[in-house]
């Protein structure tokens, strides 16, 4: 009582002539100020500045000058960025596909299981909670030739000539790949499901009174109700393929991106034009560069997968 | 246009029984509802009949043919359920062709078809629109347009009316009605709703924890519950229960008074005497009725006629007054019930003693 009291007899004051919206506004603001700051200082202007540096010629030891598109030139002359280039590509257009479709294979079926199914679902979702070092050292081993390599054993076994695997220019690619997609897996069964979830089932009783067969409630009901969700994997994992990073650079420790950078991502590349040759100008071109790549990806996946 | 018949039909889950052994025969084009509480086993029983749960025991019978290990598109029913279950991702006219899906009809057929249901159903100008763009009553007659449109042996309806507001169910009651007189299907409506049953059924089934209490005419229930449960389940507000006791052939309520009991009530000494709220007036009805009295303690007015509350020995009676004679609150209030107006049932089996 005596706080109401309080408030009646104080009526002057900037804060208390304002309406109860305005009010409502400032906090809203005043609680979004702290990130929004903190979000501009550790991200945008960063970013910013790295669109500078990708036109000056900037090495740590050199103070910056302005060059032009100098840097973008050489880099588009330069033979290992079209070999990066390709490389991300493939991890892209590889690696999202087959993860979503295992996934939601996965997801699909879990969704069913009802015996053990949360622990299930959590051994799937424990590649994601492990630290890509160790996981990469783990497949490392998987990838040796006999009698360490577990993969090779198993060939061995059926009579299967050995495979060299990350020492080759052809498979160290897919063979770098197969941990990435296993260790995203989790993440996605678990979003996959929470879509798969989300479908009442009545809508699969009143199919089945209908006469759907599965085939057709899977693709006349379930794949159309998930796609919200498909579209937020798709765009997820590939913005996640086209920054593969260390998976790559912890399989390979002694070569990195190696053999030959035949597994070497765009992202590695800008590792090691920064911290290795230390030409912060170039490597911030090609992060432009990527940058680019990933939105116009994102744009045009949306775009096509939005609703018509 | 089929029978139903169901035979010893029991429900388990694990150990668990939720259907006890049912036996109910469902005539060819009649309206059955089947109503009680939650969980008292009748969406499992319409679940059973349409092929969506599993028989533990007994037997089903659609137009004569088991039906027991026949997958639901093999049953030729269609049911509409309480959300709908139309498809937020295709168009009107495409949620009604669902329900063609197995027919053999060509593509210019099946078109026809739909467009002659929405037609019965007023939705014609709605076929190209989304179901996110109906409203709740459209989007029901789509989910019943769905049903239609296979011309199937039996409706199953699963509560299709709860999720609409007090207005919109009545007009959809309605609808439904006048659909079964033009169609003249098999329909199995579950409800726990009593006017709806009331209003809508040819044949009312009561259940309660998996078990039919009584089958019959919308009437028979009110006038002739075979327990106490039927009793106050049908019927609005629910039917007073005085307990008494029978000395010399007559009953002698707790709440003071007595009254001539009917003489075949002599097998038992404790007994509930019933009186229906609508029977229970300020109107003097002569000696031979129930008479009680009390202080008013709640009105409910419903401008035909006013519920009147009256407390009486620690009891709440509820009676109705003409709408336009509104008693005070505090006031004392004496109300009468007609001898055959009253129901007589046993205090300790519940069942019904004495029914005129």
């Amino acid at each position: 009582m005596s706080i109401a009291v309080h408030w009646e007899t104080a009526p002057s004051g900037l804060w208390s002539r304002m309406s109860l919206g305005q009010k409502q506004l400032i906090w809203a603001w005043g609680f979004l100020a702290v990130p929004l700051l903190f979000y501009v200082v550790i991200r945008f202007w960063p970013t910013f500045q790295a669109f500078y540096l990708s036109v000056t010629d900037w090495t740590i030891t050199r103070p910056a000058s302005f060059v032009g598109f100098e840097n973008y030139t050489r880099l588009y002359a330069d033979p290992l960025f079209w070999q990066v280039f390709r490389n991300t590509f493939l991890y892209l257009i590889l690696g999202t596909p087959i993860s979503l479709l295992i996934s939601f294979v996965v997801a699909y079926y879990l969704d069913r299981v009802r015996f053990m199914h949360s622990f299930i679902r959590a051994l799937y979702f424990l590649p994601f909670l492990t630290t890509a070092a160790a996981m990469a050292w783990v497949w490392r081993w998987f990838y040796q030739p006999v009698p360490i390599g577990v993969i090779n054993d198993i060939l061995s076994s059926f009579g299967i000539p050995q495979q060299p695997f990350l020492r080759s220019t052809s498979q160290a690619l897919p063979a770098v790949l197969a941990p990435a997609i296993w260790a995203g897996l989790g993440f996605q069964i678990i979003i996959f499901l929470a879509g798969l979830r989300a479908i009442p089932t009545t809508y699969y009783e009143a199919a089945r009174i209908d006469g759907l067969s599965e085939g057709a409630i899977l693709r006349r009901i379930t794949l159309p109700l998930v796609k919200p969700t498909l579209v937020f994997l798709v765009v997820f994992s590939s913005i996640g393929f086209l920054r593969i990073f260390d998976q790559v650079y912890n399989i390979n420790t002694n070569d990195p991106g190696g053999p030959l950078n035949s597994t070497k991502p765009l992202v590695l590349m800008i590792y090691q034009t920064a911290f290795s040759s230390y030409e912060m100008g170039y490597a911030a071109a090609q992060t432009v560069v990527l940058f680019l790549i990933l939105l116009a990806i994102s744009l045009l996946q949306l775009r096509i997968m939005r609703d018509r | 246009m089929a029978t139903i018949e169901i035979s010893r039909l029991v429900k388990r889950y694990g150990n668990t029984a939720v259907v006890h052994g049912i036996d109910l025969a469902i005539q060819d084009g009649e309206f059955v509802v089947l109503v009680g509480p939650s969980g008292c086993g009748k969406s499992t029983t319409l679940r059973m009949i349409a092929g969506l749960e599993e028989i533990s025991e007994g037997q089903i019978r659609i137009d004569g043919r088991v039906v027991n290990d026949l997958q639901p598109r093999d049953r030729n029913i269609a049911m509409v359920f309480q959300n709908y279950a139309i498809y937020p991702h295709v168009t009107v006219a495409d949620n009604i062709a669902f329900g063609l899906y197995r027919s053999k009809l060509s593509k210019s057929e099946k078109r026809a078809r739909v467009e002659q249901v929405a037609e019965t159903l007023g939705l014609s100008q709605l076929l190209e629109r989304r179901p996110s763009a109906l409203s709740g009553g459209q989007r029901q007659r789509v989910a019943i347009g769905r049903a239609m449109v296979r011309d199937p042996s039996a409706f199953l309806f699963d509560e299709p009316l709860s999720n609409l507001d007090a207005q919109l169910r009545t007009q959809m009651r309605i609808e439904i009605k006048r659909l079964h007189h033009r169609l003249g299907a098999t329909s199995v409506f579950v409800t726990h709703d009593q006017v709806e049953a009331m209003t809508m059924a040819d044949r009312i089934v009561v259940m309660r924890e998996g078990r039919i209490l009584q089958v019959g005419s919308p009437l028979e229930l009110y006038e002739k519950p075979v327990d106490v449960f039927t009793a106050r389940f049908i019927g609005s507000p629910t039917m007073n229960l005085l307990p008494a006791s029978l000395r010399d052939g007559r009953a002698q309520l707790s709440v003071g008074g007595s009254i001539q009991a009917p003489s075949s009530l002599a097998t038992t000494s404790d007994i509930l005497v019933g009186a229906r709220p609508q029977d229970l007036s300020p109107v003097d009805a002569g000696s031979s009725g129930l008479t009680v009295s009390g202080t008013v303690a709640v009105l409910e007015t419903l401008g035909s006629e006013t519920l009147v509350h009256i407390e009486a020995d620690g009891q709440t009676i509820i009676g109705s007054a003409p709408g336009r004679q509104i008693p005070k609150i505090g006031e004392p209030l004496t109300l009468h019930a007609p001898a055959e107006r009253l129901y007589y049932f046993d205090k300790a089996t519940e069942k019904a003693l004495a029914i005129q």
